[in-house]
């Protein structure tokens, strides 16, 4: 047995990848911050009230910070939606969640015009409700069309997921058209999906939804690993398929609405990242949703380091780089999964 | 327990598992019953027949894996209906038939999640009477030696034996196999075979297998119902059910039968 605990084979390497991407995760939240555009001279950054203290501070913490969550909840509901639909393609943004939480969003931003003051949000609940509402109901419309009396079908899924998201890029630019030009021009940059935007209070909001998020998908370790098994034997085996559909779908929508509402629709990161980390952490969700957590935070975090630097002065948004990433992923786990 | 079982029927004692006026429907077309169907505490009970007869709906139905259209099944006198998922999986536990899943867990992380039925959200690591409940299961299917391998690189065979392990872990009295040698070779069809009757003398399981391999049933069921369109044609020991005339009518071809004592055996003719 060695190493081996009880009962779900060799749990040594998991164990190693955890604590690596631990490792991984502390390393950037440390060096994140210190890097970027502007060079920092770390002895002033620790002195109150110089620049530097102020960038380091207020600007690239709660930015890296934001980071981590974000990713690290894009990436749990990523392997959350590919273990309960037992489909590699499926994630928030191919599913419609991401496309429907930015519709409510942008609905709650041009309703709530009046009172939006230019650079930050207020009104973050307003957005955050709405965004969460958003997210809800575009994946129960997608699974409730996918839906069959033999269990989910996932062709169709993908499909309806597709249609949503489609219908719900018409929706914001139907009221971008709506909205006037400084409007029109801050919804059309949080389309892109960036971090810029984070003070502590949306970090806080974030990071509090996204572990309660994830901390449900844990608990749902035994269901998600049955599903690998396929519908039938785990409902043989006492999974009530709708609850663990319901929870599912409840735990990615509560982070996905909450951190679309600050940072914008981030693509791909829930595809990426649940694949490259199942090679190192195995299958088993007691391992694979902790790693995905940190993981999914440091790669996003990461994504953003090279976001903000490589084009500086300017900075990309980070959801533009992502999607450069994404798209070649997608195709090349379309063309795997052929074969 | 078993002794009397062996005769099979439904003489004597409530039914462990009843279906009463069952009937299933799909798109407006009834595709099963209504029939009525005893299964006794302690028997093997053989499906067969041609396919399209309802042989997996009705295994689906007696799992509770569906929801009748009409009439019920009881369980031990209470119906299914009225039983929780996670207590029916305690009672009947169900192997599908064998698919083309890729299932990324290894032998005994498979095994394991029979024990589903006992384990609790926050429950971290399994107990020890979970192991116990693997190491016998695993004992049961002779797979202990597959236990660290990953399922997506063993033989048809194999991982049959696998998923009928995850089912014995599941510790239910009665055992629902659907088509469990469909794709194996004689070897593996062999010793799925020997295991059931096992299973039954050790561990004092009730059986219920569907197959249109008539010789298999032959082998395991200490009783064979024969299903046509829907509905129950015939039922009896396999001596009395495995004859040419009852055989020509439910699979519409002509057979041989070579007597053997109560386990005949079953041949297609070609000729008239």
């Amino acid at each position: 047995m060695n190493d081996a605990g009880p009962g779900l084979g060799d749990r040594s390497r998991p164990r190693w990848t955890l604590a690596v991407l631990a490792l991984l995760w502390l390393a950037t939240l440390a060096g994140a911050p210190l890097l970027g555009s502007h060079g920092l001279d770390l002895g002033r950054a620790f002195e109150a009230g110089t620049t530097e203290a102020t960038i380091l501070w207020q600007l690239r913490l709660p930015r890296v910070l934001l980071a981590l969550a974000a990713g690290g909840a894009l990436a749990v509901a990523g392997l959350a939606f590919q273990t309960l639909f037992r489909n590699p393609l499926a994630e928030p943004y191919t599913l419609g969640v991401a496309g429907g939480a930015a519709l409510g969003a942008v609905l709650a931003l041009h309703l709530s015009a009046g009172a939006v003051a230019a650079g930050s949000l207020p009104g973050f609940t307003l957005v955050a409700a709405a965004s969460f509402a958003g997210a809800l109901a575009a994946s129960a419309l997608v699974v409730g069309l996918a839906l069959r009396p033999g269990g989910i079908e996932t062709g169709t899924l993908l499909l309806a997921g597709i249609a949503v998201s489609f219908s719900c890029s018409a929706l914001i630019l139907f009221l971008q058209y709506l909205a006037d030009f400084t409007q029109t021009y801050r919804i059309v940059r949080w389309m892109m999906g960036g971090l810029a935007v984070a003070g502590y209070r949306d970090v806080g909001w974030v990071a509090a939804w996204v572990l309660a998020g994830t901390a449900l998908v844990l608990a749902l370790r035994w269901d998600l690993n049955l599903l690998l098994t396929g519908e039938e034997l785990a409902a043989s085996r006492g999974v009530d398929l709708s609850r663990v559909r319901l929870l599912v779908l409840g735990a990615a929508s509560v982070m996905v609405g909450a951190l679309v509402a600050v940072t914008g629709p981030i693509g791909f990161v829930g595809l990426i990242v649940p694949h490259m980390l199942r090679r190192w952490a195995g299958s088993d969700h007691l391992f694979l949703v902790p790693a995905c957590l940190l993981g999914g935070g440091a790669f996003l975090a990461l994504c953003d380091l090279v976001a903000r630097t490589i084009m500086a002065p300017a900075e990309l948004p980070v959801g533009v780089l992502t999607a450069l990433l994404g798209g070649p992923f997608f195709l090349w786990l379309l063309l795997v999964r052929r074969r | 327990m078993t002794a009397g079982a062996e005769a099979g029927g439904t003489a004597g004692g409530a039914p462990l598992l009843a279906a009463r006026g069952l009937g299933w429907h799909a798109g407006g077309r009834r595709i099963l019953g209504p029939l009525d169907l005893d299964v006794a505490r302690g028997e093997s009970l053989a499906v067969v027949g041609p396919n399209g007869a309802g042989k997996t709906t009705l295994l689906r139905l007696l799992a509770g894996l569906l929801r009748p259209s009409e009439g019920e099944v009881r369980l031990a006198g209470r119906a299914l209906a009225g039983h929780s998922r996670k207590a029916l999986a305690r009672r009947i536990a169900y192997v599908p038939q064998l698919r083309p899943i890729r299932v990324p867990l290894t032998v005994e992380a498979v095994v394991l999640l029979g024990r589903y039925p006992y384990l609790r959200a926050f429950q971290l690591a399994p107990g020890p009477r979970d192991l116990e409940a693997v190491a016998e299961a695993l004992r049961l299917a002779e797979i202990e030696h597959l236990r660290r391998r990953p399922v997506e690189e063993l033989s048809g065979g194999e991982r049959q034996s696998v998923y009928i392990a995850a089912a014995l872990a599941q510790e239910a009295e009665i055992l629902v196999l659907d088509e469990p040698t469909t794709h194996l070779d004689p070897r593996h069809e062999r010793e799925v075979a020997a295991l059931l009757p096992r299973l039954r003398r050790e561990a004092g399981r009730t059986v219920v297998t569907a197959t249109h391999d008539l010789n298999f049933a032959s082998l395991t069921a200490s009783r064979i119902v024969a299903l046509k369109a829907g509905v129950v044609l015939a039922a009896g020991r396999p001596a009395e059910l495995l004859e040419p005339t009852t055989l020509e009518t439910l699979f519409e071809a002509p057979f041989e039968v070579v007597r053997g004592g109560e386990r005949p055996v079953t041949l297609l003719r070609l000729g008239p």
